[in-house]
């Protein structure tokens, strides 16, 4: 392989670019549905419809292993987009991922709404197996060996980034900027974009890992019951899996803030040793901070909720402090013309930053003992993927279809804009107060007192679904009209 | 010549381990299953196979893997002599063989692919050896299935770190099959 | 091309081999394919003499009803005790649908298992002869026996003995048809209905 870059932003069509449109087409349009589940959920805990709770926990767990899949989705294909700048990736593994994956979005379907799986995304065991007649064990089977293929699509994608980073880069520490923080060698420094990929392989692939073993374990036990799994063990390998995994959807997404904003600056975004140590950090404190998830489980011992509370609080600092402070430095004084993508993916930085506050609040011992099971935490997640994730993967999408010849925010692309950030704010501010009101999460059906909150929150969420449909069709307009 | 001796070597180990599978399955599956497959791939290392016969090649053996690795199997290599000898002729030429003579046309992603599931397929085997509410060898004794589970455990703690430390420090021996299949590079040519 | 028909077609051939090991996917374990087998193809069972604990002395098994045995030690201190409940809690589930079903415990070490072991063990858990009995059959047949109802017995390396344990049915031909886990009760129920 040629030791040079094969691609920089100026040399020439991404040899990736196909595949990635068709990639956040599909993700937009499963954002867009699985929004509209949100939505239905929202109403009918405001008891503006009447909706059967058991349609309302498939409609829940389809939300949930909807959204984390589709943000994994957006995020896997942005950071391909722009690693295929630095390296010569096979389109034929992305091809083998995308196929893998799709087959696992087939069977989780069908687990859920043909086989009634209603046992939500984090497949806690020993909910698959108990589900009270609701659903039978091959549901269960079928929704855990529809996420084995998605990790298997996944380990695919990751293997391929990982062999080639550690060919160009000289291993994986090279190409993690190990060798330039520690070694202080600055011959070859990796991109951001090549640290962001070594540092989101090297712990999702840990996780995929562990994810994969209480998998399969669970499958054992719903075929043979008598296999019997320790419980508390598989809390703590399916929270580690499940941080990870929608942690690395972000820290995927992050690499086109990086790879876009310096052709808007003119200044490229640096591998600095503060950047590099940034996500040196984030490689150990994402594996550390599953914990917190685990603050109600008395049965852990006493220092994983010490580390639980203090790298909650740590974690956020070094990127997310380091990202948005760079980003304002990059920004400042550029003269920077802002257009759609450009709004939407520094919204997207914004959003995540300010969604790890109640992260960080909910991570204190004591605070978590009563906030963990109210909707202050969904307030904390729809903060960071709807206003962070979400957002950053619709800025890559409107950003692959602009229009060089247009530099300025359009009247729609600026209505569309700001309803987004209204209907999402609102949105999750509602969540947080609910929570901070000890409104529980989870709940079907909710007593009268709560519903004007789920009421109000239908309204902002409405807003969002009318937004993010026009970013949806904005986006099919754009390929189209590009295609032609 | 070498590798003949070599593979004549591993593969007299097996038998004199013969004795004792009987009393100990970690002997039989850590150590005598492993001696024989590495008398067939030292054996399968000079075999020069065609590429289109490296695919079935590759799932003969795993196929024959997966057969010894049933319990059942286990069993009947003690009890029956013709399982018992066919342990000998198949672990090496079913498995240890074609597995040798295809590595060689394997990519570098799916050579990574079949590490990754050797080491979940460990695992799991663990997790099955030691938490199986009954005896899963009517020949061995709880106390022994559970040895071997862990030791399936640490088998592919030791994987682990063998695979992974040349792939931190960058001692990548690039494949050129790698280059020969690369569409990324074909879609710059074009370019 | 070339390469994926070969590969498919052996991995194809690579699943019928798995699906022919399993018989079907039915059995991974030794104990698993016995019972498959042992459904399957019923082996006629040549009549032994049985001393059962009241002293009496049968040729068995007696032709024109079905038979549940399990294969015992009366000195085993686990698995034996386990399911010499799950035989009783199974002779309580017959009663009580009203089938009169003979059950055997057949003790597999006659030398340590005198009468009286037999008897304490019935008194231990409430086999009372009928229709429920302890017995053991003659030292130079047990051998045979073991091998016909693929009993594996391995010494423990505590003095005792371990074995797998289930519930054998002989079906009224004098034929063993079936094993069973100790406590599938309904299963045990329906293969003993179908055949009377």
């Amino acid at each position: 392989m040629s030791a040079t870059d094969v691609h920089s932003a100026e040399s020439g069509p991404n040899p990736q670019e196909a595949l990635v449109k068709f990639t956040m087409l599909l993700g937009g349009v499963v954002f867009l549905l699985m929004m509209v589940f949100g939505l239905i959920m929202r109403v009918a805990q405001g008891d503006l419809i009447s909706l059967d709770p058991e349609i309302f926990y498939l409609l829940l767990t389809a939300h949930g292993a909807g959204m984390v899949g589709s943000a994994a989705l957006s995020g896997a294909a942005i950071l391909w987009f722009f690693s295929a700048r630095h390296l010569n990736l096979r389109s034929s593994i992305y091809i083998a991922f995308l196929g893998l994956f799709l087959a696992g979005v087939v069977l989780i379907l069908g687990s859920i709404f043909i086989g009634g799986y209603g046992g939500a995304w984090t497949f806690l065991f020993p909910l698959p197996a108990m589900s009270g007649g609701l659903w039978e064990a091959w549901a269960g089977v079928m929704f855990c060996v529809g996420y084995l293929l998605i990790g298997v699509g996944f380990l695919l994608y990751y293997l391929e980034l990982g062999l080639k980073i550690a060919s160009r880069y000289n291993g994986l520490l090279g190409g993690l900027g190990w060798r330039y923080l520690f070694a202080n060698n600055s011959t070859d420094v990796p991109p951001p974009t090549i640290v962001a990929a070594s540092s989101v392989l090297v712990f999702n692939t840990i996780g995929i890992v562990f994810g994969a073993a209480v998998l399969a374990a669970s499958i054992v036990n719903l075929l043979l019951p008598s296999f019997e799994v320790d419980p508390l063990l598989a809390k703590n390998a399916i929270y580690f899996f499940g941080h990870v995994f929608i942690n690395a959807t972000i820290y995927m997404a992050i690499t086109a803030v990086y790879e876009i904003l310096p052709d808007y600056t003119g200044r490229p975004w640096k591998s600095t040793k503060l950047f590099i140590g940034a996500w040196a950090a984030v490689v150990v404190f994402v594996q550390a901070v599953y914990f917190h998830h685990l603050l109600q489980d008395v049965n852990m011992p006493a220092w994983t909720m010490a580390v639980g509370q203090i790298v909650s609080y740590a974690s956020g600092v070094p990127l997310i402090g380091v990202t948005v402070f760079s980003l304002a430095v990059y920004i400042k004084g550029s003269g920077l013309k802002w257009d759609l993508p450009i709004s939407l993916l520094t919204l997207g930085v914004v959003g995540w930053g300010l969604g790890s506050i109640p992260a960080m609040v909910d991570g204190m011992v004591s605070v978590n003992k009563l906030m963990h099971n109210t909707q202050w935490v969904p307030g904390h997640f729809h903060t960071y993927l709807l206003l962070g994730e979400v957002a950053m993967a619709f800025g890559f999408a409107a950003w692959l279809v602009r229009d060089k010849a247009v530099t300025i925010l359009s009247n729609l692309d600026r209505l569309v804009f700001r309803a987004y950030v209204f209907g999402g704010a609102g949105f999750v501010l509602i969540f947080l107060w609910s929570g901070a009101s000890s409104i529980p999460r989870r709940w079907a059906v909710h007593y009268e007192q709560w519903q004007l909150q789920s009421q109000l929150a239908s309204g902002f969420a409405l807003i969002v679904v009318l937004a993010t449909l026009v970013l949806v069709v904005r986006y099919v307009a754009g390929l189209a009209r590009r295609s032609q | 010549m070498i590798r003949i001796v070599m593979a004549g070597t591993a593969f007299s180990i097996a038998c004199s381990l013969q004795p004792l599978v009987g009393q100990d399955p970690v002997i039989h599956v850590l150590a005598q299953f492993p001696a024989l497959i590495l008398a067939g791939a030292l054996l399968g290392g000079r075999f020069r196979l065609p590429q289109h016969f490296s695919g079935p090649a590759l799932v003969l053996a795993l196929v024959s893997l997966a057969i010894w690795m049933l319990p059942r199997s286990l069993d009947a290599a003690l009890l029956d002599p013709v399982w018992m000898a066919a342990k000998f002729v198949t672990l090496p030429l079913c498995v240890g063989l074609p597995l040798a003579a295809a590595l060689s046309h394997v990519g570098s992603v799916l050579r990574g692919f079949l590490k990754a599931q050797a080491i979940s397929m460990l695992l799991f085997l663990g997790f099955l050896y030691t938490h199986a509410p009954m005896r899963l060898c009517n020949s061995y004794l709880v106390d022994d299935q559970q040895r071997l589970g862990l030791g399936f455990v640490y088998v592919a703690c030791a994987l682990i770190l063998w695979w992974i430390i040349p792939v931190l420090f960058g001692h990548i021996s690039s494949n050129k099959k790698d280059d020969d299949n690369d569409v990324s590079r074909h879609g710059i040519e074009l370019r | 091309m070339k390469q994926v028909t070969f590969t498919l077609s052996a991995a194809l051939l690579g699943c019928a081999a798995i699906w022919q090991a399993t018989d079907g996917g039915r059995a991974v374990t030794a104990e698993g394919a016995r019972r498959v087998q042992i459904a399957e193809n019923p082996v006629h069972v040549p009549p032994v003499s049985l001393e059962t604990m009241d002293g009496s002395l049968q040729m068995w098994p007696a032709q024109g009803q079905p038979i549940l045995l399990e294969f015992i030690y009366t000195t085993c201190p686990t698995i034996c005790q386990t399911s010499g409940g799950d035989f009783a809690e199974l002779r309580d589930h017959l009663t009580d649908e009203g089938l009169d079903v003979p059950m055997y415990s057949v003790s597999f070490d006659p030398v340590a298992d005198g009468l009286p072991e037999l008897q304490s063990y019935g008194e231990a858990h409430g086999a009372s002869g009928h229709p429920w009995t302890i017995a053991r059959p003659e030292i130079d047949v047990v051998a045979g026996l073991l091998d016909l109802f693929r009993v594996t017995v391995i010494p423990d390396g505590w003095g005792g003995y371990k074995h797998n344990i289930a519930v054998l049915v002989i079906n009224p031909n004098g034929e063993f048809a079936g094993a069973y886990d100790t406590r599938a009760f309904e299963d045990i129920r329906s293969a003993v209905e179908a055949m009377l």
